[in-house]
């Protein structure tokens, strides 16, 4: 598939794309989690996409599968209203601090920490601590 | 600036709406004064009752977000008393049966399901039993109810959860690929309900110790006293006490409230009451790094919050997604007023994953907390990769590179997009 953003044209093998995307999706709505550090990744070094091509049409694509994956889990019963009152003003609250605290650190900083504690979260929920 | 503002207000509105809709703030301590005097005349009035059976009295009918009550009577001399403990309020319990059938040396994929499982359920036994209790305890995951009931002689006390309403469904490979919980399965005769009741009372309290334990003190007269313990966290309003002696020996029902207030609120789906500014001040915490690691916080507070909190994971998957839903919404707003999104691009792939996401919630449910745990494990490994991958010399390079273009492109888009609103 021909892909054209800003006067550039960019050649994209469409069916790693939908391939990958949906097995993220499945993954990302099974467990509850946003797809976008696998889908960013998947897309440009899977699809040898440009960022500034990457970071809006990433976006569309985890919605789509962020909203179906809401409704369905609505369906199931799933959804626990209180609970969802508790957490939404949180994350949005979080959207407006965290801007104001990244002008501060280093990026770079913030993402060595978080392997840090993603391997020691990892090895919690395997047990083997 | 002006318009997040408005839409924050707009939000925190429908919030406060909701909650009242919800009957949170209902949710006060009730006067229990009128239902104390209501219990107690419950009580006297089962004493002359049962003449050849149990008599059960309890020391308090009201608690503060769990706490200990005194239960005390008398038993037919000789014989093992057994407390059992349930709560009024109802939660929903399910379990996927792909276990290989002994007889049939088949797979039956079968999903069992109930929503009337009570949110508290427990029976306490004798303590000479308290062998065969901690015999049963040492299988650790593995044990099985039906088997420390038996062992333990408490099946003669469980009779709640047997009749509870339980829906099996035929679950077919080509079935979740298109995510349907699959045909509905005739109802289960007495006998089967009891069983498939044992295994839900397991996928929805999983251990032991929630479920039984030896604390009743039985003395050679007849008489017997337990200390109860209700813990924290439990659902709110009415809980019934009946003591057991033998088939038919029992006690009438005795009930007691269990009040909580204000920051602790009760999920109803989720059956548990915790204290809301836990979660609240948890989430803030870890969305904001989120934001700044440049993922989504879903993957740290899931598994944060299925470890803290007695969660079901499905609960917590079905409602921290739809956290994330505005968040996106209102990135693909901004993006696409400065024309950043190929929308042939990002339909195209999110078809598939509308595909995807049809799917993984129906999977959620018939996987087990372990499951859920152990596969998220792997999955943070995989991203903890990616994040270092992110921090290596040769990606913060080409990063840079991308990153100036980034902003020029964005630079050139904005003025675009202000020449054309003048």
């Amino acid at each position: 598939m021909i892909v054209e953003f800003w006067g550039q044209e960019f050649k994209v093998n469409i069916v790693l794309g939908c391939l990958g995307g949906f097995l993220i999706a499945v993954a990302s709505s099974m467990f509850g989690f946003g797809g976008g550090p696998f889908m960013v990744p998947l897309m440009t070094v899977g699809l040898g996409l440009p960022m500034y091509v990457v970071v809006g049409s990433s976006l569309l694509a985890i919605f789509f599968n962020t909203l179906m994956g809401t409704m369905r889990h609505y369906q199931f019963g799933n959804f626990d209203m209180l609970f969802f009152l508790i957490m939404f003003p949180a994350a949005i609250l979080a959207g407006f601090i965290a801007p104001q605290i990244a002008k501060r650190v280093s990026p770079i900083v913030v993402k060595r920490v978080a392997v840090a504690g993603l391997l020691i979260l990892a090895a919690s929920l395997l047990g083997l601590f | 600036m002006r318009r997040t503002w408005f839409s924050l207000v707009v939000a925190l509105a429908a919030t406060v709406f909701m909650l009242y809709q919800n009957g949170a703030f209902a949710q006060k301590p009730t006067d229990t004064k009128a239902k104390d005097e209501v219990n107690k005349a419950k009580v006297e009035e089962a004493k002359p009752v049962e003449a050849p059976s149990i008599t059960l009295e309890i020391d308090k009918t009201t608690l503060n977000n769990g706490g200990t009550i005194n239960v005390k009577g008398v038993a037919p001399a000789g014989k093992p008393v057994y407390l059992e403990v349930w709560a009024e309020q109802k939660v929903r319990a399910s379990r996927f049966d792909a276990d290989v059938d002994k007889d049939t040396g088949k797979r039956p994929y079968i999903l069992y399901m109930t929503d009337e499982m009570p949110a508290y359920y427990k029976i306490f036994l004798p303590k000479d039993k308290k062998e065969a209790f901690e015999q049963n305890k040492k299988e650790g995951r593995k044990w099985s109810v039906s088997k420390a009931l038996k062992e333990t002689g408490a099946d003669v006390a469980y009779s709640v959860p047997a009749k509870i309403k339980i829906d099996r469904y035929q679950a077919t490979f080509i079935r979740s690929v298109i995510g349907s919980r699959g045909d509905l399965l005739q109802s289960m005769d007495e006998k089967e309900n009891r069983r498939r009741s044992m295994q839900l009372i397991k996928a929805r309290f999983r251990s032991i110790d929630k479920v039984l334990a030896p604390d009743v003190e039985v003395n050679s007269d007849g008489t017997y006293k337990a200390t109860i313990k209700i813990r924290e966290g439990l659902a709110p309003g009415k809980y019934y006490i009946v003591a057991v002696a033998d088939k038919g020996v029992k006690s009438q029902p005795v009930s007691f409230e269990n009040n909580i207030s204000f920051p602790v609120m009760y999920l109803s789906n989720a059956g548990t009451s915790l204290n809301i500014l836990g979660p609240f001040f948890l989430v803030l915490a870890i969305a904001t790094f989120g934001v700044l690691m440049g993922a989504g916080g879903g993957f740290i507070i899931n598994p944060l919050l299925v470890t803290i909190y007695p969660l079901p994971h499905t609960i917590v998957a079905g409602t921290v997604m739809p956290t994330v839903l505005f968040s996106q919404g209102s990135g693909i707003y901004n993006y696409s007023k400065i024309k950043f999104i190929n929308w042939k691009l990002g339909c195209t792939i999110g078809a598939a994953m509308l595909l995807g996401g049809f799917i993984g919630p129906k999977l959620t449910e018939m996987i087990t907390l372990d499951q859920y745990k152990f596969v998220f494990g792997w999955i943070l490994i995989i991203l903890a990769a990616l994040m270092y991958w992110q921090t290596t010399p040769g990606y913060i390079e080409k990063n840079k590179k991308e990153q100036a273009i980034l902003k020029e492109f964005q630079k050139r888009a904005k003025e675009a997009a202000a020449k054309k609103g003048n």
